[in-house]
């Protein structure tokens, strides 16, 4: 009787240690170096959601960038969903693409550095979801594809799990990278513990495919000090770099070559994700105007080595932190995930190309103008 | 079974012209289970995936049906089974989108829509199994299925290469709205088994198996997959971490089923015995 009385309050006993212990490990938040970590589990549900697909005051489209307008930190609300879009990446070369919220790449996410993060996140490739018709609701994001919509973003399903990876977060990715079924959604917190510019991607295997088909983005964390030339800046553009592999389908449609992304041997080489975007709608600047560009090699594969023709990048953050201070720099090398935040002095009236200097790239695509009109 | 055990043994002591006809409607019936279902003979193979060490898998003789369960044959299971209808099925057998594309009055299938010949999919992994206990049979289980699909043959390493591409470019490009028939893709095993790649995602029995105990399939499961020059690799990857990702009450519209079966070779044997 004693006995299996110690014995049954010591499972007792056992259970709840353990259950704390999980609790403990899930949701106690800490801090180093002024740093948070810990967050509480992601949660994983079905609702009934069928609002805009990106819901979040400071997303934006590409090369947008809603600037901070709040003093200290803010907690964000934000949502980025799954959709399947068929869009055109370069000159009739249109392809069901896997997307966070409807365009490749995603929605630019803007935060500062100690900012939280609640995101939520709907698996709805199995949903014909319109991204292009104005909506009350929403993100700015909404608004201007809705305005602007270059890539011809039709709805489409193409069911598949998904995940999201923020470079930008610092979490358990088996808790909150973790894949979800369509019609599921996912749900946790992070915090932007660094500044910088970071990618965005799904993480569900194969990764390549999932990204190479349009999962990713960008998330601008802003230093909470600033950069150096935060007072001197006259434009802030973001720029994407990132690769497709396409080869033309059984009809209009072009689809992933499986073969050509293992051989790292791209289709199109993009900036912000078509072909001639940034020459048929060039970043606008004026002689004598600092222009910062958050610049982004989001992949899958391919490196960047980023130049603007007739410019020299007069600081440079690797990563885009103020610590990282680089001046001086005729190209930024970069690697598959990888960013820079760029200043540069546009000299005189003319056009600046912003270019891959790796030249079988920019071939394939990855050029933008910069359109500078007369100093004011 | 049972009742055919019983009509064969009551049959040895009716007239002739009584075991004519249970015969014959024996053959009708084997004729039927024929055209439906093969005999997958029993062997073993090696999992695609890298991260699964160690003996080759061993897979016992099973039947396996040799299209997947079409729109018709399922509105017939629901005319026999009311409680799987969408408006009477319980949530927990379900989510939201299970038979979203039955339109018609009742969520009945359009045909004119969904076509008749037309894998069913939008169904749960529960409905599925509950279809293939009502049809005497079961979901295959993954290693079956998994098996059967590398029952193939191909010439030439290049025909091999040819295939991969071909199924990999298939999972980004599948129209779902616009599925073929069963048995329209040309793709068929060595023991005539069709469509097992490139119309449908299918269930089996074990939707969420462990692969490996090292092995998530979550974000950073990379690489490794590729690397076997094996036709079904890149493939199968995709489809084992798919399967990972469902839950039993997921239904979407990529997603059918097949069934298998055990014993349906006990009506050829007492045949053969009977005989
Ligand atoms: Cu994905």
């Amino acid at each position: 009787m004693n006995i299996s009385k110690i014995t049954l309050s010591f499972l007792i006993g056992l259970l709840f240690t353990g259950l704390a212990n999980f609790a403990y490990a899930q949701t106690e938040e800490y801090k180093l170096d002024g740093m948070t970590f810990g967050m509480p589990e992601a949660e994983v549900f079905t609702e009934d959601y069928d609002g805009p697909p990106v819901v979040g005051e400071y997303l934006t489209m590409l090369p947008n960038l809603k600037p901070l307008d709040y003093e200290g930190n803010k907690h964000h609300e934000v949502r980025i969903d799954i959709v399947a879009q068929e869009i055109e990446v370069a000159d009739g070369v249109k392809y069901k693409a896997w997307t966070f919220g409807g365009t490749v790449p995603g929605p630019v996410l803007h935060v500062k550095e100690g900012d939280k993060i609640t995101f939520v996140m709907k698996n709805r490739s199995d949903e014909e979801v319109t991204i292009t018709e104005p909506t009350k609701e929403g993100s700015p994001f909404m608004q201007q594809v809705a305005e602007n919509n270059f890539m011809k973003a039709q709805p489409g399903t193409m069911p598949m799990p998904h995940s999201m990876d923020f470079h930008a977060g610092t979490v358990a990715k088996d808790d909150k990278w973790r894949s979800i079924s369509p019609g599921e959604s996912i749900k946790f917190d992070w915090v932007a513990n660094y500044p910088g510019s970071y990618i965005y991607h799904c993480g569900t295997p194969s990764v390549l495919m999932h990204t190479a088909m349009g999962q990713h983005g960008v998330v601008v964390v802003s230093p909470k000090d600033g950069y150096g030339t935060d007072y001197e800046v006259d434009k802030e553009f973001v720029v994407v770099q990132s690769e497709y592999y396409l080869k033309k389908g059984a009809g209009d449609l072009y689809q992933y070559d499986f073969e050509a992304a293992q051989s790292v041997n791209p289709s199109h080489v993009v900036f912000n994700g078509h072909q001639t975007i940034l020459h048929d709608q060039p970043l606008e600047a004026n002689a004598g105007d600092r222009v910062r560009l958050h610049v982004s090699n989001n992949g899958p594969s391919g490196t960047s080595s980023f130049h603007v023709i007739g410019a020299i990048f007069d600081r440079v953050w690797l990563e885009g932190h103020p610590f990282n201070e680089m001046r001086g720099m005729q190209t930024v090398l970069l690697g598959a995930s990888s960013s820079a935040t760029i200043d540069f002095i546009v000299p005189e009236e003319g056009k600046y190309i912003l270019i891959d200097h790796e030249f079988a790239d920019a071939e394939k695509g990855a050029t933008g103008t910069l359109k500078a009109g007369p100093r004011k | 079974m049972k009742l055919l055990t019983n009509i064969a043994s009551v049959a040895t002591v009716l007239s002739r012209w009584t075991i004519m006809v249970a015969l014959l409607s024996f053959a009708a019936d084997i004729a039927w289970a024929q055209q439906n279902r093969v005999l997958v003979p029993s062997g073993s193979f090696h999992s695609v995936m890298p991260e699964v060490e160690g003996e080759a898998v061993k897979v016992n003789t099973f039947y396996l049906d040799v299209t997947a369960v079409t729109n018709e044959k399922f509105e017939k299971f629901l005319d026999q089974n009311k409680n799987w209808q969408p408006n009477e099925v319980p949530a927990v057998f379900t989510n939201k989108g299970y038979l979203k594309h039955w339109k018609e009055e009742g969520q009945r299938p359009d045909y004119e829509d969904v076509g008749r010949e037309r894998p069913v999919t939008n169904v749960s992994w529960f409905a599925a199994n509950a279809y293939c206990q009502w049809a005497g049979g079961r979901l295959p289980t993954l290693n079956e299925w998994e098996y059967s699909a590398q029952l193939m043959d191909f010439d030439s390493s290049t025909e091999i290469n040819e295939f991969t591409t071909k199924l990999v470019s298939w999972y980004s490009s599948v129209d779902t709205k616009n599925i073929g028939e069963v048995g329209s893709t040309g793709i068929k095993t060595r023991v005539g088994v069709k469509d097992q790649f490139g119309l449908i995602m299918e269930w089996v029995e074990d939707f969420k198996p462990p692969v490996a105990d090292e092995l998530s399939l979550d974000c950073g499961t990379v690489g490794r997959m590729q690397q076997l020059g094996n036709a079904y690799s890149y493939a199968a990857s995709i489809r084992y971490i798919t399967r990972m990702s469902y839950n039993p009450r997921s239904s979407t519209s990529m997603i059918g089923f097949r069934c298998a079966y055990d014993d349906i070779d006990s009506k050829f044997k007492l045949e053969e015995e009977e005989l």
